[in-house]
């Protein structure tokens, strides 16, 4: 008899990488064989996880169409097995994965339309966050405002892409039939996607100014620089409207000065 | 004058002997707009992991309404590989929140050295994973701080190196870690045509004082030209044989709250109430018969 571990192991391995010879014999066979019984076992593990990957990826899906889509499921789950039992957690790498999968080489789109459904597949299950703390910002003296570093809200996520991928997206709908042609030349797109107080799930294509703000603040940047970065990006950028609408909106969430003697003006999740 | 009890923003904290129906997305709004009459309802933990966003806003609405069973899909219980420490974190958190009636796992394995299949595998019945089943279920409960319910899976094929039958396993886990029992009758009956048991004999060997919970399901026909296996797939209505085994459930248990589920290929939120209620007047039986 093998010790427990031993045994999981040549489980594992007679289902997912074919050894079945070795473990055959811990098998009872009565009527059936152990190939034909192993394989409900590999079915019920392929179907679960590319499940899974359908739940995230329904655009990608629609675009190759269900039998390749499964095709290129399986060949993930092979290149990435899952490491968690948490469903929610698997399929991150599908954007990559599809980016070096050469039977799609041609759909150069293709992985930044995955990138965008993962986004959205994170934004959907973010944490909560109260807006921006005005109190505490008008307590900062003015000269230090430059330092400050603001925060996006969780549920706030900015991808650029040289593709149309959210005229993409849009023109998708798991239900309908609009199969309006786009033109890839038509250009890319700064994006950010966000969720809105009804928990609805908000794509909002951004200017060169607004996404160069944004994207200073998630990487950490001071305030001074984010200015300057937007200011760069687009000459005529209206800063303070433009940033007084992203708090007011809660995508900026929250901030803090690199000095103990501030203390972070993050309420976290409301109440 | 009747003491008028004072509802919790949280709902009512005890699962009633009555049917409940398993809630997935797919009838979110239903459930929210209609208020179905069912006795509780039950979710799969895992859907419930993530920080935000509306499964939880969902769920917090429909708690406040009905009682609510969290159901683990995931935690892969029997895995010699370490508990994941940051699936039962999730967990905890959950039920801190959402103050369950009832937590249930799977007598079943998913994961060795890191790699996960995201099924409910079989384990074989010998002493030592029983050995380590105890360990892991009372891990599980000390963590949580509470008891959990352990439910017996379907199975496609089993061990030569088993010394115990499944209902032995199951009985002396309940026993010897102090955990309840979720007796799936619908997985009694998938393995027991796949495997060529006795389901009255399974039934038989279970006290009944463990058994907390029942669970009824739809499964598939695979057919082949020399047979055929049973898969449970929980895309269909419980099956008649699935149904007279469950009233012999009843009547050799007693009355036991029983949830409907059905997990892919849903129908309308009806068809569940539906079953349900037949569920419940199997129950209305099993209490008359009690009284």
């Amino acid at each position: 008899m093998l010790a427990l571990r031993e045994w999981q192991q040549g489980f594992t391995a007679a289902v997912l990488d074919g050894a079945e010879d070795a473990f055959a014999r811990h098998i009872r066979v009565r009527h059936f064989s152990s190939e034909r019984r192993l394989q409900v076992y590999r079915n019920n593990s392929r179907i679960s996880l590319t499940s899974a990957l359908e739940a995230v990826y329904l655009v990608v899906r629609r675009l190759v169409g269900e039998g390749f889509f499964r095709y290129a499921a399986a060949e993930y789950i092979h290149r990435h097995p899952s490491r968690a039992g948490d469903l929610h957690l698997f399929g991150d790498a599908f954007a990559a994965f599809l980016a070096s999968f050469e039977p799609v080489a041609e759909l150069t789109y293709l992985p930044d339309v995955a990138r965008l459904e993962w986004n959205y597949h994170q934004v959907f299950h973010a944490a909560r966050h109260a807006p921006l703390d005005r109190q505490a910002l008008m307590a900062i003296p003015p000269e230090r405002q430059g330092e400050l570093r603001f925060r996006l809200h969780p549920a706030a996520r900015l991808l650029v892409s040289p593709f149309p991928i959210l005229r993409i997206w849009q023109n998708n709908p798991q239900d309908g039939v609009d199969e309006e042609l786009i033109d890839l030349a038509e250009g890319g797109v700064n994006l950010l996607i966000f969720r809105d107080e009804e928990l609805d799930i908000r794509f909002q294509p951004l200017g060169d100014g607004d996404f160069a703000l944004l994207h200073a603040c998630a990487e950490g940047c001071a305030f001074a620089a984010a200015c300057e970065q937007a200011m760069t990006a687009q000459a005529d950028f209206d800063l303070p409207t433009r940033f007084s609408h992203w708090v007011a909106q809660g995508v900026v969430t929250a901030f803090d000065l690199p000095d103990p003697s501030f203390p972070i003006a993050d309420r976290g999740e409301p109440t | 004058m009747h003491a008028k009890s004072v509802p919790s923003r949280l709902g009512p904290r005890s699962i009633p002997v009555r049917a409940g129906i398993g809630l997935r997305a797919e009838h979110y709004d239903a459930v929210l707009e209609t208020r179905p009459p069912v006795g509780w309802l039950e979710v799969h933990s895992e859907n419930y992991f993530g920080a935000g966003g509306k499964p939880l806003a969902v769920l917090e609405q429909v708690r406040a309404h009905y009682p609510l069973s969290l159901h683990g899909v995931g935690l892969s219980l029997g895995s010699t590989d370490p508990l994941d420490a940051s699936h039962l974190a999730k967990l905890k958190q959950l039920i801190r929140r959402f103050e369950p009636a009832l937590v249930s796992e799977h007598l079943s394995w998913g994961s060795v050295g890191g790699r996960f299949l995201n099924d409910l595998l079989p384990l074989p019945y010998t002493e030592e994973a029983l050995q380590h089943l105890i360990m892991r279920v009372s891990q599980v409960q000390d963590v949580l701080d509470r008891q959990i319910l352990i439910e017996n899976i379907s199975s496609y094929l089993e061990y030569a190196d088993s010394s115990l039958t499944e209902w032995d396993f199951l009985a002396q886990l309940a026993q010897r870690a102090g955990c309840g029992v979720l007796l799936d009758v619908n997985n009694i009956y998938v393995s027991a045509c796949n495997h060529g048991f006795d389901p009255h004999v399974y039934l038989r060997a279970i006290p009944h004082h463990v058994v907390q919970e029942i669970h009824l399901a739809g499964f598939t026909v695979n057919r082949f030209e020399d047979g055929e296996i049973l898969i449970d797939t929980h895309n269909q209505p419980v099956h008649p044989a699935v149904w007279a085994l469950y009233r012999q459930a009843i009547q050799h248990l007693g009355p036991i709250p029983t949830l409907i589920e059905w997990d892919s290929d849903l129908p309308e939120l009806a068809v569940l109430v539906g079953e349900a209620q037949q569920a419940d007047a199997i129950l209305e039986d099993g209490h008359a018969r009690a009284a």
